[in-house]
């Protein structure tokens, strides 16, 4: 354990001593993905009873931080760190479902900038390893079946690029407008439509492809 | 410009350019399947059980043109409910939610419908005395997803060690899924079951299932259904089909959704023209159905536990008014497989209740008799529209399930608890699942 906490100390010391930039985003992002959106779709179908239909998965809020090491090139690289939310609740008497998706991403950043010819813009290529979480709520409280939270877990990979363009605030921080874009090719997620639809097997396949898009702005504290 | 206004700005143009498109996309995507889809055709629905009426529901909710053809004198298939045999309505079919996870589920929140967790306690009857556990844990055998061989429960049971003294305990654990012990399969009922998400929790109804289906659902269809029409012909070789019942009335539809127990498309009550492919029929007959009947037993006094497992005329019986605002002692004796084909061997009522109080006097000393007031049985294999229980995974099954359960020539198509690929088989969830998938196929079939 002690060697643990050394090794974690003298890790974080390095990549503070030999930081670039540390930056903040918060974003707006849209989500798309098709097996998600049969499952809702069908869930809809399949309950004329519920007159309030359930909300597509498409609108959620992201933030992410982002560690930039120092390198005198154009090209420098990082770890970031992301997490996103999306909702989608229908409000229907005594019935009111929401379904709540999580994603939690850690990667690789490269960030390039060239203030000789790009000005201040700057993009970032992000690859990183993708968790998700979906779970249900119904009238406010988590939905239990056989005495435990009904819920998936998926994993995945993601691939991210987005462009910003920075602006002096003080003497080290920069604000920047962004936007952004994302594909997961792969989300392994075997009880999503369990969650979503209450069948396994019967509107999607175990896996889901994601498009996202974001748009936010990111704030940064440059050495 | 100065920094501040151009941040301003470029901040606003950002976030314009991107909810706006996104918007713009969101009102494209369609939050349910079929939005705009307008069918003028016509569909005949046969058999108004859980799957038939669920299927028409939901044709209705999309305002397409059905008609629903019930052989028996009153809806609900192996749904069914008796009054006044006690102070509360009895269940004579399907009796228990399985799981709150499903589309059923959802509809008894959304309804307020009252339903209790039926968490009572077992006993046995092993070794001719009735014990509170078993010896040895048997129930987990049969819960292994590895290694199962596709043999039958009764000889894997002997595989693991389990002699002749658990028969009917191993019997009791294969009524469960409707089915003998000798004829279910210990390695598709696990393989088959795999996609099953509804929970195991079991839940009653504080009326009954019956109840539940008849005021949610069939209320919304009835008017569409007719009764006392036995359907023995569907003609499909021309563009629209033919159905035509025993008193030579015809109908004529576009689509067929047929959704009659299994036990009827394995017997051929049905002819179809032109026949069937053969892998159809022969995937109907690797799908078990088995004999099963409940019958209720009113008593005096409850001198019974909630549930006795592993008799030899009943391998389960349980306190039927659990769950239910009574103070009556009623007790079913949930009867399956081969115990069920020989209390049914009997021929009548009376033969059929004698054999249970002899065998539950056996067990309590004679107070089954001494305190009997009546019974009622409901033989579900002699029923002449349903022939069984409920569908069992068969040894070397295979997927027999999925090949029943494909459209044919985009006229015919199979709904019912059988069809039912996705785990919940043997359940009116089950068979409601299979009745808005067929309606998904269908409208598929038509956009195409």
């Amino acid at each position: 354990m002690r060697k643990l906490l050394l090794l974690s100390f003298l890790l974080l010391s390095y990549i503070s001593s030999s930081a670039q930039e540390f930056k903040i985003d918060a974003s707006y992002e849209y989500l798309y993905s098709n097996q998600w959106e049969k499952a809702i779709q069908t869930y809809n179908f399949s309950r004329p009873f519920l007159t309030e239909k359930q909300p597509l998965i498409a609108n959620g809020l992201n933030t992410s931080i982002s560690y930039i090491l120092k390198n005198e090139k154009h090209f420098k690289h990082g770890i970031n760190l992301t997490y996103a939310y999306f909702g989608s609740s229908a409000e229907n008497e005594n019935f009111n479902n929401k379904i709540n998706l999580h994603f939690v991403n850690l990667g690789y950043i490269l960030h390039y900038e060239n203030d000789e010819k790009w000005k201040g813009l700057y993009c970032d290529l992000i690859i990183s390893a993708m968790s998700s979480l979906i779970f249900r709520t119904v009238n406010g409280e988590a939905f239990v079946s056989d005495e435990t939270k009904s819920k998936a877990f998926g994993i995945g990979s993601n691939i991210h690029l987005k462009f910003g363009y920075y602006f002096r605030l003080k003497n080290k921080s920069y604000l920047s407008p962004l936007i952004s874009f994302a594909y997961t090719p792969y989300l392994y997620s075997p009880n999503n439509e369990a969650v979503i639809n209450q069948t396994k097997g019967l509107t999607s396949k175990n896996w889901t492809g994601i498009l996202t898009t974001q748009i936010g702005l990111s704030f940064h504290i440059r050495q | 410009m100065d920094r501040r206004h151009f941040i301003k700005q470029s901040t606003f143009i950002s976030i314009g350019g991107l909810i706006i498109p996104s918007s713009f996309l969101s009102s494209c995507r369609k939050e349910t399947l079929f939005e705009d889809i307008k069918y003028e055709g016509k569909i005949i629905i046969i058999g108004a059980g859980a799957a038939g009426l669920y299927a028409a529901y939901i044709l209705k909710s999309k305002g397409i043109n059905f008609q629903l053809l019930e052989a028996d004198t009153n809806y609900g298939g192996r749904l069914g409910k008796i009054d006044g045999f006690a102070d509360f309505p009895i269940d004579l079919g399907a009796q228990w939610l399985h799981g709150k996870n499903s589309i059923l589920g959802d509809l008894i929140t959304k309804s307020n419908t009252k339903i209790t967790l039926d968490n009572s306690s077992e006993k046995y009857w092993f070794n001719n005395q009735i014990i509170n556990s078993l010896p040895n844990d048997i129930n987990s055998i049969f819960l292994k997803e590895d290694n199962i061989p596709d043999i039958s429960f009764k000889d894997f049971a002997i595989q693991q060690g389990f002699n002749n003294e658990y028969k009917y305990i191993v019997e009791n654990i294969a009524g469960d899924s409707g089915a003998s012990a000798s004829m279910i399969s210990a390695y598709w009922k696990i393989k088959e079951e795999e996609n099953w998400v509804s929970g195991d929790d079991d839940f009653k109804f504080q009326e009954t299932y019956f109840d539940f289906i008849d005021k949610q659902i069939a209320s919304a269809v009835k008017d569409k259904i007719i009764l006392n029409t036995i359907v023995n012909k569907i003609d499909y070789s021309q563009d629209s089909v033919t159905v035509t019942d025993t008193n030579n009335n015809t109908y004529q539809a576009d689509k067929v959704i047929i959704t009659v127990p299994v036990s009827i498309l394995k017997l051929n009550d049905i002819q179809f023209i032109p026949p069937l492919p053969s892998e159809k029929t022969i995937a109907f007959s690797k799908i078990g159905m088995g004999a099963g009947m409940k019958v209720f037993l009113k008593f005096t006094n409850k001198f019974f536990a909630e549930n006795i497992i592993g008799g030899s005329v009943c391998a389960a019986y349980a306190d039927e008014s659990i769950g239910k605002l009574t103070n009556e002692n009623v007790l079913l004796a949930f009867i399956m497989g081969e115990q069920a084909e020989y209390l049914t061997a009997l021929g009548t009522d009376v033969a059929i209740t004698d054999a249970l109080l002899g065998e539950l006097d056996m067990m309590y000393g004679g107070q089954a008799t001494a305190s009997f007031i009546a019974s009622h049985v409901q033989n579900w294999t002699t029923k002449p529209f349903i022939k069984g229980a409920y569908s069992f995974s068969t040894v070397a099954m295979g997927d027999a399930r999925k090949i029943a359960t494909q459209s044919i020539n985009k006229k015919l198509y199979f709904a019912g608890e059988a069809m039912n690929i996705n785990g919940h088989h043997q359940t009116v969830q089950g068979a409601v699942e299979t009745g808005y998938r067929e309606v998904i196929n269908i409208l598929n079939d038509i956009k195409r």
